[in-house]
């Protein structure tokens, strides 16, 4: 059985490592949850983010980063839903849940 | 149960006071929680901000600053690099946050 | 206790001083994402088989 995976971005710049690790973590059959925060949030804009969250089992993005980054917080981007514009609680999962975690 | 224990790194401005509030988000989570501020000098923080670096002490947590300005301004803990490394050797996350 | 240091770039001189002290007498392993067309594979493994992962700037 694979370990889990959670991951941390707080770097707007790694959305690139973020994807590289979800699918080869996703290959091995790992459970895998992505936290998106501060300026990292302008990744949920970029056109390869919905894929992100289609191939993970979980994302979400800090809602208060993401309305300080000058988003409004009604345009959820495409991938999430309404309950996945969360708090920093979701990093507090991925710490306290998941066997491995990264941060980028 | 063992609580965890958190570092948070900060080395530029804009990702500071940020992470101090991630820092915050996990010691409300019922983590050790702990951030710090190298190599950069910040500003000196506003009310609201220091409210919650307040809060973050009340729960045994705090920040850290490798630059005496930050220290003097804020009232942040002063460390140097070697004292942080032997306090990371007991952290179980440690995290360098946002951009160099 | 099995350190994974991943590096998005070149560590600079305070990286290399944390590195030295977290992994002192301690087992670590390194992967470098700053790498052309890192091997990602590798990677998650590698942090499977770590207690622990800092991924520095």
């Amino acid at each position: 059985m694979a370990k889990s995976l959670g991951i941390f971005v707080t770097n707007p710049d790694n959305f690139h490592h973020v994807f590289g690790v979800v699918k080869a973590a996703k290959a091995k059959g790992s459970k895998v949850k992505v936290f998106f925060t501060w300026t990292a949030t302008h990744n949920a804009k970029l056109k390869e983010f919905p894929a992100l969250c289609e191939l993970a089992d979980d994302v979400s993005i800090c809602v208060d980063s993401y309305k300080k980054q000058g988003y409004d917080i009604n345009d959820v981007p495409a991938g999430l839903s309404p309950k996945e514009m969360a708090t920093q609680a979701q990093h507090g999962i991925i710490i306290e849940d998941f066997d491995s975690y990264i941060s980028f | 149960m063992e609580y965890k224990k958190v570092c948070l790194m900060y080395r530029h401005k804009d990702y500071a006071v940020d992470g101090m509030r991630s820092a915050l988000g996990l010691a409300v989570e019922n983590m050790y929680s702990y951030g710090v501020v190298m190599d950069t000098e910040i500003e000196k923080l506003d009310e609201h901000n220091l409210e919650s670096i307040e809060m973050l002490r009340d729960m045994e947590g705090e920040i850290y600053s490798t630059v005496p300005a930050n220290v003097e301004k804020n009232g942040f803990e002063p460390i140097t690099i070697e004292e942080l490394g032997e306090k990371l050797r007991d952290m179980s996350i440690v995290i360098p946050y946002g951009l160099k | 206790m099995k350190i994974l240091n991943v590096y998005r770039s070149e560590p600079d001189d305070t990286v290399k001083k944390l590195v030295e002290i977290v992994t002192r007498d301690r087992e670590s392993d390194t992967f470098d994402l700053g790498a052309d067309n890192p091997d990602y594979s590798v990677l998650v493994d590698k942090i499977f088989a770590a207690d622990q992962t800092i991924c520095w700037w």
